[in-house]
């Protein structure tokens, strides 16, 4: 990020406003259960616009330039997108980020609004994103060897980032209880200069 | 130590050409192995490589048996040499042209080329170059020099296991599950460290609060921070009412030490702030989730 340190302190400012307003006044809710919106959603069908004339738009494929916040995308089936950014639109690169974290050369998912001048309005962008089941061959202090058919990748340990889950258990930072020889889901970002991935979430025992 | 191992050059080559030319002529998967490699595309046609694939097994085969009858003859070894330079240039060949494609060297595992495809040729290479240099029958030496020829036939056989993969699971997941007994998972344990963010996100997509607040979020996670004990998730969303579409920010506030196996039904202060105006929207353009009633029992 290249926050000066002028906007750094209005970001501050702005999240204390927002914390002010979140513990403050707020609706609480409680109780349980249905689905979510975090970085598997990247695989999951498009939402319906909320503005029934704006119709939801999804879009897939490798980024081949970047101008401010457009996005020139080429689809794996020869498609073309223009994908705008916004100070709305979420982007998730291992972790949630922002614009500056993307480059030329990595694959995305984008879904959001088609816009009449054939640009889609991105309200989320995954970037890199990758799931797979895998099957862990090795662990390293850094690493796990992993097997994806006949197929060997490397996951990258990232600290303070990469989860795991056990026997769908909450997520936790806890990684020592992953086994040798286990399947494990793996959901990550990849790496387009090594063709390894970052894991941000190990899912175990399912 | 040098003309020992290029006396026994030709019983190395010769077991390790014998197998994985008899897998390549006589497998059964030979076909669909063929299908993943760079061959279909250059001979332009599936059965050609399949037949490609054969005649090298072949090849390997007849090699095998020259070195294992005439050790002491140049042809064998030369001719497995420039088999070995065959192969590392098909590979280089493959591998730039096509990384994805299968190098179907091995006939039992098929895999991207990578390091240790090269090394076995490159091995094949060296091992053909050796034995080109032997100078008395592997069986003379054996009697010879049992002793050396036994270690160095060890240290082959380690070479060439270290080089294919096709055998990890008899010796190197055992070796690392030992490593792990021994000395423990190297992967952090982080006993007692703060709940991850993502733990969190899982806390809040399992709640009422989600369910309650998702007609109206737009994007996925934007921002979050950690405040007096809370931990805020910030999305996009936007509203409607009379007056048209308003973006706002959703807000989230749920407890951080808190996750799903701790708090099944957590509490979520949800909050909307409009974009335009900085102000808080009241909870009402939140649809409440109706509440499910029972069905009737029989009884």
């Amino acid at each position: 990020m290249s926050h000066s340190q002028e906007s750094g302190g209005r970001r501050l400012d702005r999240r204390r406003f927002l914390t002010t307003a979140a513990v403050g006044g707020a609706t609480i809710v409680g109780a349980s259960a249905l689905g979510g919106l975090d970085a598997e959603a990247a695989f999951a069908e498009p939402m319906d616009s909320l503005d029934t004339a704006i119709p939801a738009a999804f879009a897939e494929g490798r980024v081949v330039a970047m101008n401010r916040n457009v996005l020139d995308v080429a689809g794996s089936h020869g498609e073309r997108y223009l994908i705008q950014l916004t100070n709305a639109t979420s982007i998730w690169k291992l972790r949630t980020t922002t614009a500056e974290s993307i480059e030329v050369g990595d694959g995305l998912y984008a879904r959001g609004a088609a816009m009449p001048d054939g640009t889609i309005a991105a309200d989320a962008v995954w970037v890199n994103i990758v799931n797979v089941y895998v099957t862990i061959r090795g662990i390293a202090k850094d690493r796990l060897h992993l097997t994806h058919g006949n197929e060997e990748l490397v996951g990258h340990i990232v600290p303070d980032t990469t989860t795991a889950s056990y026997l769908g258990g909450a997520l936790t930072a806890d990684l020592s209880r992953t086994r040798i020889g286990q399947e494990a889901q793996v959901l990550g970002a990849w790496r387009p200069a090594d063709g390894n991935i970052d894991i941000a979430r190990v899912s175990l025992g399912h | 130590m040098i003309p020992l191992v290029s006396n026994l050059a030709p019983l190395v080559c010769a077991l390790l050409l014998a197998v994985t030319g008899a897998g390549k002529l006589f497998g059964r998967q030979t076909a669909q192995l063929a299908a993943n490699t760079v061959l279909v595309r250059v001979l332009n046609d599936g059965r050609r490589a399949t037949l490609a694939l054969r005649t090298v097994g072949g090849v390997e085969l007849a090699l095998a048996a020259a070195l294992l009858a005439s050790p002491e003859a140049l042809l064998p070894g030369v001719g497995t040499a420039v088999l070995g330079a065959g192969f590392t240039g098909y590979l280089a060949y493959a591998r730039a042209t096509a990384p994805e494609s299968s190098c179907g060297c091995s006939a039992a595992a098929e895999g991207p080329i990578g390091v240790r495809s090269f090394a076995r040729a490159g091995l094949v290479a060296a091992g053909g170059v050796a034995a080109a240099g032997a100078d008395a029958a592997w069986w003379s030496q054996l009697t010879r020099r049992p002793g050396g020829s036994a270690l160095v036939l060890a240290a082959a056989a380690v070479l060439l296991l270290c080089a294919s993969a096709d055998l990890d699971h008899v010796w190197l997941l055992p070796l690392r599950k030992a490593r792990i007994k021994v000395f423990g998972n190297p992967l952090p344990s982080a006993a007692g460290e703060r709940v991850p963010v993502a733990a969190t996100v899982q806390l809040l997509e399992n709640s009422l609060a989600w369910q309650t607040a998702m007609p109206v979020v737009r994007s996925a996670l934007l921002d979050h921070w950690d405040d007096e004990g809370w931990r805020v998730l910030r999305y996009a969303g936007s509203y409607r009412d009379a007056r048209g579409t308003h973006p706002v920010s959703v807000l989230f506030a749920l407890d951080l030490t808190l996750t799903v196996d701790t708090a099944p039904n957590p509490a979520v202060r949800v909050s909307l702030i409009d974009e335009e105006t900085e102000e808080v929207v009241p909870s009402s353009v939140l649809t409440p989730v109706p509440v499910r009633t029972a069905l009737p029992l029989a009884t």
